[in-house]
């Protein structure tokens, strides 16, 4: 099955096209603005490494978040308008799970970290499997500082793993038991993998279905507090 | 009548708007409106436009192209709004039409969302064409625009503080009248009367600019004294006299234009230009001065896809080639800056 990966639920992105045997072209770009310039051309330059045409694609999987919204949202608006062109079937990855599969290695139970910017990081635990990783606990935006109460409250020995750091130095001293580990970002690549199984098992939604996951409300500001919300007359 | 088949988006503040056309007839045109969503807010909140973006996007694609009753391999181009605008907005509609473009094999057209509305005329009317002066008035931009010809334009002037539907938002909801502000205070002015309250003109001393805060401010006093000394007027009579000051002042600015130019043709783009009165007063001046006036019908005036895709239409036929597929958004885009 010809699958077009696609991720930007961090500052990197990166686009990846194979089969079920191998990855036929990878592009990646660290830029935290550069999401929207850097897609397309890397879909072009990916399906031209492959020897295909956009039409040969047969899934598309895309990286749904937990990660900032701007970027996140430019990622899955591609995926879902490439799927929604050529009629194909789409696949949902977690950030999170992206980074513990890569990191799948040893005893420890494995927290990937994502950074959701205003202070604020996703995380979510994972043990890991022969040949990959089980989701132990439901992923959670939270603090740096409430990260660091977490980890101090595990039994078991940890490794953190992703965007750690992003926070501050403080939130590792002190902790026992406690390892800090690669990769940094999610990767186009073991989006791939994921959705080949998926795709196995029947996983697969229409773009429709296909949204981000936020965890976070919107936040909101009415700028002219001084209007009177009920007017001048009386009700 | 025919001409090359363009899907286009709009995506760049809170409607989202897809639509075929073929040629300049428009074969669909979808929205998805956001105005509940930021009527509790009394504005539009990006971040909840930016998600209401992402989930209409891609089921109004598929509206648009089964009502226009063509597949997607007979589109010629893909048109989208590439700016100004709210940049995560921007940034959902110009993701997903590049993609769609790119997916199809087909090239992709960026457009400036006021060329958009420059246009958006010609989709009603044969005979509106350059040279002509243009009024843009909208919750998020207010100005005149001397379209010199096709591509070629000069922004006379315009607001200095709020645009024209901000300021009939925070009017009305100051008066308690809900948002969004031009149509409710549109439809509150009815029977009342427009002469009742002498609001002031600003700026009747710089000949196309707008200025709206010392309405809002005198607004705000006047009815704060009416009702401390429990002499509040009619509702109907504020509203219809803060609406003829908003009118007076776009009318006046816009034939000052008409007047220094000399053009004979006159169009109107923008929600603002939805307004009963506006529309109304513009015609009465048009007419006493044997001018065009090409104000398309309401759905035209506010945002939508299809007023993006008819400037992709006249690219192409100019023999324009598609953008290349590593352009960006650009929320702070400016009519020939
Ligand atoms: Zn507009």
């Amino acid at each position: 099955m010809k699958i077009l990966a696609i991720d930007t639920a961090t500052p990197a992105s990166s686009v990846a096209i194979g089969d079920d045997d191998a990855v036929r072209g990878l592009s990646v770009n660290v830029d935290r603005r550069g999401h929207v310039k850097f897609l397309v051309p890397a879909i072009d330059f990916c399906l031209s490494q492959a020897g295909w045409n956009s039409r040969d694609i047969e899934l598309v999987a895309v990286d749904v978040g937990p990660g900032p919204y701007t970027g996140l949202r430019s990622g899955i608006a591609t995926a879902q308008a490439f799927a929604a062109a050529i009629g194909a079937p789409m696949a949902t990855v977690s950030s999170l799970t992206t980074i513990a599969l890569r990191a799948a290695t040893g005893h420890r139970r494995i927290w990937p970290v994502v950074d959701m910017r205003r202070g604020q990081i996703a995380v979510a635990p994972f043990t890991p499997l022969p040949g990959g990783v089980a989701p132990d606990g439901d992923p959670e935006v939270v603090r740096p500082e409430d990260f660091k109460a977490m980890l101090e409250a595990e039994a078991v020995e940890s490794l953190v793993v992703g965007d750690w750091q992003s926070v501050p130095d403080s939130t590792w001293t002190g902790l026992q038991n406690v390892k800090r580990g690669m990769p940094r970002y999610p990767s186009a690549e073991t989006i791939l993998e994921i959705a080949a199984m998926k795709a196995r098992h029947g996983k697969t939604l229409g773009p429709e279905d296909v949204r981000p996951t936020y965890m976070r409300d919107p936040d909101v500001q009415i700028n002219w507090k001084a209007f009177r919300s009920e007017g001048a007359w009386p009700q | 009548m025919s001409g090359p088949i363009v899907l286009g988006f709009e995506t760049s503040c809170d409607e989202t708007g897809v639509a075929v056309i073929e040629g300049l007839v428009e074969r669909s045109s979808v929205l998805a409106s956001q105005v509940e969503e930021h009527a509790r807010f009394g504005g539009v909140v990006p971040e909840v436009a930016a998600r209401a973006h992402v989930e209409a996007i891609r089921p109004l694609t598929h509206q648009a192209i089964t009502l226009a009753g063509i597949h997607p391999n007979d589109i010629d181009a893909v048109a989208v709004t590439r700016g100004p605008g709210l940049t995560g907005s921007l940034m959902v509609g110009f993701s997903f039409a590049k993609s769609f473009a790119y997916a199809l094999g087909k090239p992709l057209y960026g457009v400036d969302h006021m060329e958009g509305h420059l246009f958006a005329p010609r989709l009603s009317f044969e005979a509106y064409e350059p040279p002509a002066v243009v009024i843009l008035a909208s919750g998020g931009h207010s100005q005149i625009v001397h379209v010199k010809a096709w591509g070629e334009y000069e922004v006379l002037g315009g607001t200095i503080d709020d645009a024209a539907g901000e300021a009939f938002d925070k009017l009305a909801r100051f008066m308690g009248l809900g948002f969004p502000g031009g149509p409710a205070i549109d439809r509150d002015s009815d029977g009342g009367d427009p002469d009742a309250i002498r609001f002031p003109r600003a700026l009747r001393d710089r000949p196309y600019d707008f200025s709206f805060s010392g309405l809002k401010t005198s607004v705000v006093t006047y009815l704060e004294k009416a009702r401390d000394n429990d002499e509040l007027p009619a509702r109907s009579d504020v509203s219809a006299s803060i609406q003829e000051a908003i009118v007076d002042v776009l009318v006046e600015k816009t034939f000052n234009a008409v007047e220094s130019t000399g053009v004979e043709v006159v169009g109107g783009g923008g929600g603002v230009l939805a307004n009963r009165r506006l529309r109304e007063r513009l015609a009465e001046e048009a007419d006493r001065r044997g001018v065009g006036l090409f104000i398309p019908e309401p759905g035209l005036c506010t945002d939508n896809g299809a007023m993006i895709a008819s400037v992709a239409v006249h690219r192409i036929e100019g023999g324009v080639p598609g953008d290349e597929f590593g352009g960006d958004v650009d929320p702070g885009l400016r009519l020939n800056p």
